[in-house]
């Protein structure tokens, strides 16, 4: 399995839950939004995005639904469960205390 | 974690369960998501061909994404194993001849596992039947000469009245009943109890009442609890036996309850209890009492150990005459029922253990064999991109379907095994009944077969996959054996042949100890198939005084002696080899003992006067008993050969006196030596106490004789008519056990031959096992140096002198084996040890056996394939390439 080489281990189930966090959404849509919110920083491939979004799927942390998309298309969206937006919780205050306390580390002054 | 699963297991199984589904789905998503791109590139300005080519490259192999996300959603290990299952009974099928070895092999090997474990598991491993068996002892005496002897009435109330480990403390006497009424005459085998028995086992009956506290008191009512057995059998069940009179030993008891079938202590037929009256008695002896006992909860058997020592020294202390190092031994209940058993079975667990190491290593053998064999397919799958992780698991596959269906096979086998140990088990194998193929087994059997599956796939299939792909394809179709997988094959071998020649020298040495024992002298001459046995039994009012017992004996031995093809006719009390029923210490005048040390108790045959004649035991010095020794002479006695060289070495014992029991013992006469007659086994053909001393039967006349009848030809035909003779004296005189004495020789030895058979089978199974795998071995080695040897021929080489170097590779891996398996042997045999008669652990005859039949089975598996070799044309060899 391939992985977005710029992305840190992990950090797409994060991403994807953020944004499902937010709306319901299809495959297409996240893939768009994710592009959109990180301003083309974070580079996720399509190949890359469902096998994301069928694990988390396969773990509980999301679940889907068919229904009519906004262009008139049956489409699969993905909403947040009850424990993946426990989940969620928990890796988002990991990775604030990850990204701190590396902030720390690459901010320091050399004497 | 809980909830989570709530919400997932449905998803998994919906993955699982509607593939169809879910597949078309995936499809549909993905399908949605290019078209999406394919718009939003249009848009972008590009022609529909690019966003077409742009949409897939994102997508970056769309295959291999739906791949992807089928992993996720653990699709395609069930679909992976469905498939390597399909494979893999399609690649067995298609080699029956390695399919059939291997499974035959691995039944063998599991089978023999199973049955060995359900009887490890039934006797071993499961705790007694009865409540709380933890906290169940015995007692017994010992004394010197006798470790675990039975006690006294009177040490019996000794230890009731002193002892504070003990929630009830119970005694136990085996004997034989006449039950007569309601049918004819039978003995059963019963047991007498204190009152407290059944409540001490925790034991429930199905009917009616056990015995109450204070029944065992002189002066009750006598009673009786009969077994489901004869209940069913005799009275039909009838459900209004509580309360019903049976005539017991010729006197009227109460039946008060029917303990159930499964309800077993000490023997196994026992089918009526009674209470064993406890009256004071007059003297320290006799010793006939089994003590049993339950420990109060928190008493540890130490304790209860510590107690009895110090009751055992304060009953010295007040009785110095009578004992010396007397102690009484606590021994839990499942000691005393398992322990004797207990080293056999190790043995045979071992035994088997090592059966399952060499089907297997047989097994991993075939395999080794057959992957050489695959190595062109294995390198072409590698090549096309499977990975290495999914051929070994694919090569496992094929091991676990293999291991399990010869598991299958071993329980089938364990099954019949199991029923005829049951039917043919030895009466001394205890808990019999309750061994069986059960759940605790099957998952035993389980356990066996998978990791039989890991021991000889694993390797093989890691040996498959690991050599380099570029060699393996350049091998072409030659299938090219690495050297590393032919030394291992080789090694395999090696430890085949030293497992084997372990099992063979183990049944070897129990088979010599077998023959070793049915050739022992039993002491007499007569023809064992032609002397008649049967037990008499003398019981109630008409048989209460010893003269109408005497006189009952007279008739009857002056009857069947009259009986046509009779030679001679006898009773006695006991009989070879081992039906030795009653025993005594004894005392010879003149030659005092120490205050308190008493000579061993011996066997004392009381005896008709054509005992000698029946039996023909020959007469050393003195006389046998004869017209002037009658009821009104005074007492002689004839020993044994044993006891003459015991107590009278050097001298002359005719004219000497002895008399029964210990300095203590007054109710008994001194009695003159007249003779000295050979010895005669009568405990048992192991045992080398041929020390006894003969009585005439009438000096004490038992209710329950042996008659001993030497006939003319064959003595089976004869029970008809002297059972005829009994029935016309009297029809309430029950017989029983009726045999002859070939047939009590053999019931003597039942153990002995027992394991010798079992150990022989195993040793057997072993010895074709290793000679597949000989064989195996070789005749493969030989499939590939077909050219070599071609080329050899060509240059000359005599086909002898191929067959002679097809068959020094066998003999050298055998000799290899030999060396190991008589190495290990030497330090194994010692376990035998207790198991072996007249053999040496070490016995140099059965090592050098077991080498020489290994090396003979050796060298003709190996014959076969040399044979083959040397046919080898060395054309067709050469142009084959």
């Amino acid at each position: 399995m391939s992985k977005p080489s710029d992305l840190v281990q992990g950090t797409l189930d994060l991403l994807i839950l953020k944004i499902l966090a937010l709306e319901p959404l299809h495959g297409w849509a996240v893939s768009l939004r994710l592009k959109q919110i990180s301003g083309d920083v974070l580079q996720v491939s399509d190949g890359s995005l469902y096998p994301a979004l069928h694990k988390l799927e396969q773990e509980g942390w999301i679940t889907a639904e068919w229904k009519t998309s906004e262009l008139g298309r049956r489409a699969k969206f993905y909403s947040l469960t009850r424990t993946g937006r426990r989940h969620l919780e928990k890796e988002t205050a990991d990775w604030e205390r990850l990204s701190t306390a590396i902030s720390q580390v690459v901010r320091l002054k050399e004497a | 974690m809980f909830s989570r699963w709530i919400y997932t297991l449905p998803l998994r199984l919906r993955s699982l369960f509607r593939r169809s589904q879910v597949e078309r789905e995936l499809d549909e998503e993905l399908r949605c998501h290019l078209e999406a791109r394919i718009q939003h590139e249009i848009a972008a300005g590009k022609t529909p061909e690019e966003a077409r080519y742009a949409a897939l490259r994102a997508m970056d192999g769309m295959e291999q994404r739906k791949e992807e996300c089928r992993d996720m959603r653990h699709m395609n290990l069930i679909d992976n194993l469905v498939r390597d299952v399909r494979y893999a009974l399609r690649t067995l099928t298609r080699s029956p001849g390695f399919t059939v070895a291997a499974l035959l092999a691995l039944g063998l090997g599991i089978g023999a596992n199973t049955a060995v474990f359900s009887v490890v598991n039934g006797v071993l491993l499961r705790p007694l039947p009865y409540p709380e068996p933890e906290r169940l002892v015995m007692i017994f005496t010992s004394r010197p000469h006798s470790e675990r002897g039975s006690a006294s009435v009177a040490e019996f109330l000794d230890w009731r009245a002193v002892s504070r480990s003990f929630e009830t403390l119970d005694a136990a006497d085996q004997s034989r009943f006449t039950l007569t009424g309601d049918g004819e005459a039978v003995q059963i085998s019963g047991l007498s109890v204190t009152a407290t028995f059944f409540e001490t086992l925790k034991a429930r009956p199905i009917l009616g009442r056990t015995f109450e506290d204070g029944e065992d008191q002189p002066g009750r009512d006598l009673t009786v609890v009969l077994g489901e057995r004869l209940w069913r059998g005799r009275y039909g069940s009838n459900p209004d036996i509580v309360g019903k009179v049976v005539t017991l030993e010729g006197r009227p008891h109460t039946v008060i309850g029917v303990m159930p079938a499964s309800f077993e202590f000490w023997q196994r037929d026992v089918e009526a209890w009674v209470v064993l009256p406890l009256r004071p008695p007059a003297r320290r002896g006799p010793h006939f009492l089994r003590g049993l006992a339950r420990l109060r909860p928190g008493v540890t058997i130490e304790q209860a150990t510590a107690e009895m020592e110090m009751i055992a020294r304060n009953v010295q202390r007040e009785n110095p005459k009578y004992y010396s190092n007397l102690r009484f031994p606590v021994v839990p209940l499942r000691e005393v029922v398992v322990g004797d058993i207990r080293p056999l079975l190790w043995v045979l667990s071992g035994a088997v253990v090592v059966i399952l190491l060499i089907a297997v290593s047989n097994v991993a053998n075939l395999m080794l064999a057959r992957s050489s064999v695959r190595q062109r397919e294995i390198a072409v799958r590698l090549s096309i991109g499977a990975g290495r992780g999914r051929l070994v698991r694919q090569f496992m596959t094929e091991s676990v379907l293999l291991a399990l269906a010869g598991g299958a096979l071993g329980i089938a086998l364990a099954v019949s095994g199991v029923k005829a140990l049951r039917m043919l088990g030895p009466q001394e194998l205890p808990r019999l009944s309750e061994i069986g193929v059960d759940g605790e087994v099957l998952a035993f059997t389980l356990l066996v077969s998978l990791t039989s599956a890991v021991l000889f796939g694993l390797a093989p299939a890691l040996a498959a996959c690991t050599a380099s792909l570029n060699e393996r394809l350049k091998a072409g179709g030659r299938a090219g054996e690495s050297r590393s997988q032919g030394r291992a094959r080789s090694v395999l071998v090696v430890a085949q042949v030293t497992l084997s020649i372990l099992l063979l020298i183990g049944a070897g040495l129990l088979v010599r100890s077998f023959t070793r024992l049915t050739s022992v002298d039993p002491g007499f001459a007569a023809p064992p198939e032609r002397v008649l046995t049967m037990l008499v039994s003398l019981t109630g009012p008409r048989f209460e005084t010893a003269a109408a017992r005497t006189a009952f004996w007279d008739q009857l031995l002056a009857r069947v002696s009259a009986l046509p093809g009779v030679e001679a006719a006898s009773i006695s009390v006991t009989v070879p080899p081992d039906r030795a029923a009653f025993g005594d210490d004894y005392e010879i005048e003149g030659k005092p003992l120490p205050a308190g040390e008493q000579h061993p108790s011996v066997p004392v045959p009381f005896v008709s006067h054509d005992y000698r004649k029946t039996l023909g035991i020959p007469l050393l010095r003195g006389r046998w008993f004869d017209g002037r020794d009658r009821a009104d002479t005074p007492r002689v006695t004839v020993i044994s050969e044993s006891m003459a060289r015991r107590h009278f070495a050097g001298e002359n014992p005719v004219g000497r006196r002895m008399k029964f029991g210990g300095p203590t013992q007054t109710a008994h006469p001194y009695m003159e030596i007249i003779g000295v007659v050979g010895d005669a086994k009568y405990q048992g053909l192991e045992r080398d106490s041929g020390a006894v001393f003969y009585e005439l039967f009438f000096r004490i006349p038992f209710r329950d004789m042996w008659l001993l009848v030497t006939t003319a030809g064959e003595a089976q035909p004869l029970a008809r008519a002297v059972r005829r003779e009994i029935q016309r004296l009297d029809p309430n005189v029950p017989v029983d056990r009726v045999g002859t004495m070939a047939g009590a020789l053999a019931d003597s030895v039942t153990l002995p031959r027992f394991r010798s058979l079992l150990m022989a089978a195993l040793a057997a199974s072993a010895l074709l096992l290793a000679a597949i795998g000989i064989y195996g071995v070789i005749a493969y080695s030989v499939a590939q140096r077909t050219q070599e040897i071609g080329v050899r021929m060509a240059l000359g080489a005599t086909s002898v002198s191929v067959v002679r170097m097809v068959l020094r590779q066998g003999g050298q891996l055998a000799l290899v084996g030999i060396a190991f398996g008589l190495g290990g042997a030497a330090g194994l045999t010692q376990f035998l040890e207790r198991m072996l008669f007249g053999v040496d652990p070490s016995d140099a005859v059965t090592f050098a056996g077991a080498a020489l039949v290994l090396g003979t089975v050796a060298v003709v598996a190996s014959l076969i394939p040399a044979v083959r070799a040397a046919r080898v044309d060395s054309v067709t060899a050469l142009r084959h390439e």
